[in-house]
């Protein structure tokens, strides 16, 4: 008898094959991936400069034979670890640029303790900062420096360049960094501040728990992470897969608290009254105005971001006082612009092309 | 091989995608809407209101039952921190002066690598 047309009988029986194949596979793995770890992750090796309380600024031991003058400060973002930048050997960011001949400098951040709920946003960009690149200027005997700010880590380092004028910061370059943050629609309606009783919220909990800072991140997209262990389930007999999942789950969900008063003045100052774009933002007592910022300034954004949407990045570009500026759109998310396998192709070759002749 | 119209697993994969979309489309609508952001304030400062409450007599219980509260564990994990971190600082301090002792890598005591590199030529070539 004849198959009915269209119908391939040996492409359906390969396929019924395969995919008894995966099930068995799917119930070992399954059975592998409970009983371990995953992989390790931000193990490229490193010096500690400096650390303070939820401050700590990393030197990574150069691989390079011959490095570029200009060092690299790279300020992560407040909500987040800093291995995300340092996945595994071959998905690291720092192990490109540390191969391309960059020295680099991170300031990452740790959960600040209780009696650290009375750091502000002065602390971050008058005190933690300006340290970080009095030691970056110091260890590497270098004056200039580059600074790279991921998200909100890039509103910090806006804040920075800006007030710090006269330098010692040489480029600047940000990952999808929001200064409209009117565009942050939904992020604009949980703290409607109609409802939202930020004052309320930090003198309860002094500094605000990572769990509400994570749930806020999956509100954004309620379904992706039920659909996301299904997928995992899914195609857990591919140990690529599976690797690559543990590496951005776990980091996802290491959301780290906030500051209280850091939270008070980003919800007052930033959400509510959007001073950064309007001009009007001041950190303890010092105007920050973007057109203020006129050193070279490259503003990597993702098309598909879901946290910082391109309304809220769009104008940084036109803002800023620079001459020597550009604006890239890469594919990929918020996350997946800086890491994994989609970054290893399109921004960091972009970066390195960018920077390289602006480092010596 | 089967095409991606009849092959059962890249229409699951395809039904999960959408399923995503469609929920998180849907989802976005309805979260942008301020009776939402009202019901969820509400909901989040009540939550917050009484976990506090729960703390405080759980700080007391445990106080009643000689037992360190979490706070005290954390306090404790801080001091643990702030020791090692003056370890480190130590460390370096011996590294710059050139004291460093033996079971330091030696990676990180090597002299560093000249400052020197160029960009590559516009030919591809490292100069």
């Amino acid at each position: 008898m004849n198959a009915p047309a269209g119908l391939d009988l040996v492409s359906i029986s390969e396929r019924v094959q395969s995919e008894v194949q995966r099930a068995i596979q799917r119930s070992i793995k399954g059975v592998e991936y409970l009983a371990s770890s995953g992989p390790a992750l931000g193990s490229t090796p490193k010096d500690i400069l400096s650390s303070r309380g939820t401050m700590n600024l990393y030197r990574y031991r150069p691989i390079a034979d011959e490095i570029y003058r200009v060092p690299i400060l790279i300020v992560m973002a407040t909500t987040n670890r800093g291995y995300i930048l340092d996945l595994v050997p071959g998905q690291s960011f720092i192990e490109f640029l540390l191969k391309r001949g960059y020295d680099v400098y991170m300031l990452d951040w740790t959960a600040p303790k209780l009696e650290e709920k009375r750091l502000g946003l002065e602390d971050y960009v008058l005190d933690f900062i300006p340290h970080c690149v009095r030691r970056v200027q110091e260890d590497s005997g270098e004056q200039d420096l580059s600074l790279i700010g991921y998200c909100f880590g890039g509103v910090l380092s806006l804040l920075y360049g800006s007030i710090f004028r006269d330098g010692p910061m040489k480029n600047l370059i940000c990952f999808t960094t929001p200064i409209d943050f009117r565009g942050m629609t939904l992020f604009q309606n949980f703290s409607d501040r109609r409802y939202f009783d930020v004052d309320r919220l930090v003198d309860a909990t002094g500094n605000v728990p990572p769990e509400m800072i994570l749930s806020s991140f999956e509100m954004l997209r309620p379904a992706s992470r039920g659909i996301s262990q299904v997928q995992l389930w899914d195609n857990i007999w591919n140990d690529e897969y599976v690797k690559s999942f543990r590496m951005f789950d776990r980091w996802a969900t290491d959301t780290l608290p906030l500051a209280g008063e850091y939270f008070r003045a980003i919800t007052k100052d930033l959400m509510w009254d959007n001073k950064l774009f309007t001009d009007s933002m001041s950190v303890g007592g010092r105007k920050a105005r973007l057109a203020d910022i006129k050193v070279p300034i490259l503003h990597a954004v993702a098309e598909h971001d879901h946290i910082v949407p391109y309304e809220a990045a769009r104008h940084l570009i036109a803002k800023v006082g620079s001459t020597d500026k550009e604006e890239v759109m890469l594919k990929g998310g918020h996350v997946s612009l800086v890491a994994g396998a989609n970054a290893v192709r399109r921004l960091w070759p972009k970066l390195d092309s960018w920077l390289a002749g602006r480092s010596t | 091989m089967a095409d991606k119209s009849t092959d059962p697993a890249a229409l699951w994969q395809t039904m999960l995608g959408e399923m995503e979309k469609g929920f998180n489309a849907f989802a976005s609508q309805a979260m942008a809407s301020p009776e939402f952001s009202k019901v969820m304030n509400q909901a989040g400062s009540a939550g917050a209101g009484a976990q506090r409450q729960f703390g405080d007599m759980m700080e007391k219980y445990l106080l009643s039952l000689n037992l360190p509260s979490r706070a005290q564990m954390v306090d404790i994990g801080g001091r643990l921190q702030s020791i090692e971190t003056q370890l480190s600082e130590i460390r370096a301090l011996l590294r710059q002066s050139g004291g460093a002792p033996d079971d330091i890598e030696a990676s990180a005591t090597a002299p560093r690598p000249p400052r020197t590199k160029r960009p590559p030529s516009p030919e591809g070539t490292s100069t």
